[in-house]
């Protein structure tokens, strides 16, 4: 009796299991490691994979621990796990048991865990994705010398030989968002939805893109949210950042920045929507070129707010692979402005001619996001 | 009061032996129609949870918050009230007990961490009172309060260790300057921290025994005391109770509190003995897998503890089960759901196995009669 | 039995309320001197009123779902799991049917949404009806199953191509500000507004309505007059499931267009909160969420606004706070269905 309806539980899953994986038509893999486009910063020199023509070491084993959330997140995970997987093939290392392999973190507790069963299988290489994790990733390194710990979104205060913080501007790539939204609106208000102001890099861009906004226009209005949530929900609730993303447009803003992972995902597949049902309005996503990694956000995705972590993570094994080397404390990448894709037609010359006059300013010091970390 | 004989001990662990048995062969039929190899999958999660010394202390640590949060849901539903908000409490109990902990530098240890322990305690044991003083004197459902509580909480925990805003907000009272823009409490005083009992690696504090001790205490406070009598008079029937001469709004009042002294005691103890600070990210996620523990033990005090231990190894196995075999963690919580339903319906193991009824059993429990008294 | 009291003191009372706030809208939102304070609009703004309308849909239909469930006698806490069940099948219904025409598409996902959740209903039904279990375990069981089963099931890199769209009434969408707030709005939005009035009228203005309450206040009593209770409360509790279905497919058809896992984010909970607080009337119900989405609306309008210097945190809480309150100032005791929770048999055993 039980086991028969069981069964017809199993069926009804299963069937959707096979409309699920057969029908859905393959998506388009995330962006290969997108080059820092025109306007990207060049702090960090950040080759591609193919660069790293590197002799396999004997026995490199690479370890990844994500950040509460999952590997193919379409956001920093993802990113930071491309960059272990393009290594890999070019040391010729493959995922599973060949070299290769991640954990994903379901609770904040077990990040020590996570990193201890890398340590415990031989790994050499653990890359641990988060700002989060950087107490319990200084705590491993200090307790395995022998480890190199490569931390992204971590800042090193004190550096470690065998830890490398990966950090990126945040705030210089937030600030050219503003300053590209101020000049692409109409309307003189814009707004920004974020994931949460506990976590540092959302709050670098949000003031980020304040300023920039303001720099280039200084009586823009800049409304901004962050998610009134926990930090276990900030990222994950795109129905919030949906509705948000109405309300701003509801109260006249023109462009949106939606930073905070499935969250400020929604907000951009709302404004979206709002273009196709008629109406003049940019979005602009974070972290990666969502251009690639979202697609339905293609009718209002003017740019992305990037922060280059695949060739970062690419650039630190490589180097490590070729002949040992660790990179001790802070290892600044790259973050800038993603390509415009479609609206690169769009979007006046004297527009990229003032953004990249800002990035300018950065290198030189004329120009200051107002980021106090 | 029951005797208890190896025939009644037998009979009461046979059906819950079988249930889980039978969640691990389903759930093995389900990873074997979404491609996964079950066996690999289990092998990888008992090794994960009993594998090897340090597998048995991680389930044990595990174990240890999940048997205070579900005794909290579990005296609860003694007294008919249906406890949601342990998890608010259990924040609550955290935040007050890393605010004693972090401050009064110089106290010795065993006035310092009985105090910072009896705050978390009191912490919960407030934030349990509210919706029992409001259930009494307004009539406000129990439920409703403690879901809206729950979220309050975590706002307010979070508020405490805010690193402030960008439009002039003051920092949280118990953040942590030196982290910068990191939202987090400095570590608890080594003098209010619970040492581990058998030292690093073994992440196991002596928590485990203060709740072993709760869950014991709590079953002669139910089982053997006037006071426990009347709990359950008031859950069996309240016009009855108040006949009897019950003081109802008394008992009401008095187990929520002890609910959430239970649930704060159970965060103040992971935060002492393990995490040593409070962050946002640390939630009270146990809060509402106490839910799943009581129910799993048909609200006995003592049954808890079993019950804790079995989703405390189902947690700590799950990490190493996908690291050995690839299949995703979210496995182990169908078969945690599985287990609950077979256990809580002992009449489908009962037609699968061809047991007879034992004649003083009973069907089905209820714990709660309905949301209005 | 207890009796309805309509057009209590405190009804009217909400009555002149509503109206004073249906003025002050008006005002605010068209070209007065009222347009210019920013805390007048932060309360009656269009924007804050649409943020209500669509933060209170899944609430709506998760309390309706509660509602059939618990007047016929079974408690639901497994809304939440049921929602998001519905949101998952939606979500695969509609990626799997990328290609057709995409109201095709939509509806499609629209009727697995339903199905879905009423196979949640059901199976709801069947272990707290057949197999007796406790139907607080039962409803968590659900909530268990639903959150594993669609994390371990979800295809992360599938992608769902389109969502609702707004579907202007002709004439009504013209009217000033109830028009743009009301009557401008995606199809699953007038939906949930409808099954408010229609299961309001179906339990307390037909027979199938008079008979379902009575399995919920007094089986035995229903039983002698020819009701056959259980099956009264198998197929409302599928009813009510795909109610909270169709809350999920808003989510993700209407609201988002995309699924997320857990992304039902204790709307469930809140929905439970809602139908307890609307004292399992629909439109007490529909009331209460509303409220609730409103203050939700309103505290984002305030931080949008950045007016205020109080740590966000305190107004985040306003939602939680105003409902705390309200339930224990305003509605005083509820009352719950009598049967509520307890297994009916029949005088020849189960089922």
């Amino acid at each position: 009796m039980q086991l028969k309806r069981l069964y017809g539980v199993a069926a009804v899953l299963l069937t959707f299991a096979m409309l699920f994986t057969a029908c859905t038509a393959p998506v388009a893999p995330a962006a290969q490691a997108p080059a820092a486009g025109e306007t990207a910063t060049e702090e960090a020199a950040a080759p591609a994979a193919g660069d790293a023509a590197v002799v396999p070491m004997a026995d490199i084993k690479i370890g990844l621990v994500t950040d509460v959330g999952r590997i193919n997140d379409r956001s920093f995970n993802q990113s930071a796990w491309d960059g272990v997987k393009q290594t890999g093939e070019a040391l010729g290392l493959t995922e599973g048991d060949g070299g290769i392999k991640y954990i994903e973190t379901q609770d904040a507790k077990e990040y020590a865990d996570n990193m201890q069963q890398f340590i415990d299988a031989g790994y050499n290489v653990i890359v641990t994705v988060g700002f989060a994790l950087g107490e319990a990733t200084t705590k491993a390194a200090i307790d395995n010398p022998d480890i190199y710990f490569i931390g992204v979104d971590q800042f090193q205060a004190e550096a470690l030989p065998n830890l490398a913080g990966v950090i990126f501007p945040e705030d210089q790539a937030g600030f050219l968002a503003g300053a590209l939204a101020a000049n692409l609106s109409q309307s003189g208000k814009i707004a920004a939805v974020l994931g949460t102001d506990l976590v540092p890099p959302v709050v670098a861009f949000g003031t980020g893109y304040e300023n920039g906004a303001k720099y280039v226009n200084p009586d823009i209005e800049v409304i901004s949210t962050y998610h009134p949530g926990e930090i276990s929900q900030a990222f994950v609730d795109p129905e919030w950042g949906a509705a948000t993303a109405r309300q701003a447009l509801d109260q006249g803003a023109d462009i949106v920045f939606g930073a905070g992972g499935q969250t400020g995902n929604g907000a951009l597949q709302e404004v979206a929507a709002a273009v196709e049902a008629g109406g003049t309005l940019y979005c602009i996503g974070v972290d990666t070129d969502q251009w690639e990694t979202l697609p339905a956000a293609h009718p209002c995705l003017v740019s992305s707010a990037v922060k280059q972590i695949t060739p970062s993570v690419v650039d630190l094994i490589s180097k490590f692979a070729a002949d040992g080397s660790m990179n001790a404390g802070n290892y600044v990448g790259a973050a800038g402005l993603a390509p415009f894709h479609d609206f690169e037609d769009k979007i006046p010359q004297e527009v990229k001619d003032a953004l990249a006059a800002i990035e300018a300013g950065f290198v030189d010091g004329s120009v200051s996001t107002g980021y106090q970390p | 009061m029951q005797a208890i004989s190896p025939r009644r001990v037998f009979q009461a662990l046979l059906i819950p032996a079988l249930a889980v048995f039978t969640a691990l062969v389903v759930g093995a039929v389900l990873m074997l129609l979404f491609g996964d190899n079950p066996l690999e999958a289990y092998t990888g999660l008992f090794q994960g949870a009993f594998g090897a010394a340090k597998d048995w202390a991680e389930t044990i640590r595990r174990m240890t918050p999940l048997i205070l949060t579900g005794l909290s849901v579990a005296v609860a539903f003694k007294a008919g009230l249906f406890n949601i908000g342990a998890s608010g409490q259990f924040i609550i109990g955290t935040v007050a007990s890393v605010a004693v902990g972090i401050n009064f530098p110089g106290l010795p240890m065993v006035i310092h961490l009985p105090l910072a322990i009896l705050a978390g305690i009191a912490g919960g044991m407030l934030w349990g009172a509210i919706p029992g003083l409001l259930k009494v004197y307004t009539g406000a459902h129990e439920v409703i309060v403690t879901i809206m509580l729950n979220y309050v909480a975590s706002l307010l925990a979070s508020w405490t260790v805010y690193a402030g805003g960008t439009q002039g907000q003051t920092p949280g009272p118990l953040w942590d300057s030196t982290a910068r823009a990191i939202s987090e409490t400095p570590d608890v005083l080594a003098s209010a921290q619970i040492p581990w009992i058998f030292g690093p690696p073994y992440r196991v504090h002596w928590g485990v025994a203060l709740a072993l001790l709760a869950a014991i205490v709590m079953y002669w406070l139910i089982f053997r005391t006037t006071f426990g009598f009347e709990v359950r008079t008031v859950g069996q029937n309240e016009k009855a109770a108040r006949y009897a001469g019950i003081n109802v709004r008394w008992v009401i009042v008095m187990t929520m509190m002890i609910a959430g002294g239970l649930a704060g005691l159970a965060g103040a103890i992971e935060t002492l003995g393990l995490n040593h600070k409070f962050a946002p990210e640390f939630t009270g996620a146990a809060g509402f897998d106490g839910i799943t523990v009581a129910l799993l033990a048909q609200t006995n005090p003592l049954g808890v503890i079993l019950s804790a231990f079995l989703l405390g190894a189902l947690d700590a196995g799950a990490s190493q089960m996908q690291f050995d075999s690839g299949v995703s963690q979210d496995i182990v919580q169908v078969i945690q759901g599985l287990v609950l339903a077979f256990v809580a319906a002992p009449l489908i193991i009962r037609q699968l196995y061809r047991i007879r009824k034992v004649p003083d059993e009973s069907d089905s429990t209820v714990f709660s009669s309905g949301w209005g008294k | 039995m207890h009796t309805k009291r309509r057009f209590s003191p405190a009804s009217i009372g909400l009555l002149i309320f509503g109206l004073l706030f249906l003025l002050m809208a008006i005002l605010v939102n068209t070209d007065t001197p009222l347009r210019q304070n920013v805390w007048l609009r932060v309360l009656f703004d269009a924007s804050t009123l649409n943020f209500t309308l669509r933060a209170s849909v899944p609430l709506i239909l998760g309390a309706l779902c509660g509602i059939l469930c618990e007047r016929v006698g079974i408690i639901n806490i497994g809304i939440e799991g049921m929602m998001l069940a519905g949101a998952f099948g939606a979500f695969v219904a509609k990626t799997s049917t990328n290609d057709w025409p995409l109201m095709a598409s939509l509806l499609f996902g629209v009727v697995t949404a339903l199905a879905v959740g009423g196979f949640m209903g059901l199976l709801h039904a069947t272990l707290s009806i057949r197999y007796r279990m406790d139907q607080i375990i039962s409803g968590t069981v659900l909530i268990i199953l639903a959150s594993g089963f669609t994390s371990y099931l979800f295809d992360r890199n599938a992608v769902a191509e389109g969502k609702f769209s707004a579907v202007p009434i002709p004439g009504l969408a013209q009217l000033p500000v109830v028009g743009k707030v009301l009557f401008d709005n995606p199809p699953l939005t007038y939906t949930a507004l409808l099954l408010v009035v229609i299961v309001h009228v179906a339990l307390f203005y037909t027979r199938w309505g008079l008979r379902l309450r009575a399995c919920g206040e007094h089986p035995r009593a229903a039983d002698t007059v020819g009701i056959n209770v259980n099956r009264y409360r198998y197929l409302n509790t599928t009813l009510g499931g795909m109610l909270a279905g169709l809350a999920g497919g808003f989510l993700v058809l209407e609201a988002v267009g995309q699924f997320q896992e857990g992304m039902t984010a204790g709307r469930g909970f809140i929905a439970l909160a809602a139908m307890i607080f609307g004292n399992w009337m629909p439109f007490g119900a529909a009331g209460a969420a509303l409220l609730f989405g409103y203050t939700q609306g309103m505290q984002n309008a305030l931080l949008l606004a950045g007016v205020t210097t109080v740590p966000r945190q305190f107004v985040s809480m306003i939602p939680y706070v105003v409902t705390i309150v309200a339930v224990s100032g305003f509605v005083g005791r509820v009352r719950a269905p009598a049967a509520e929770g307890k297994v009916y048999d029949t005088e020849g055993g189960s089922e």
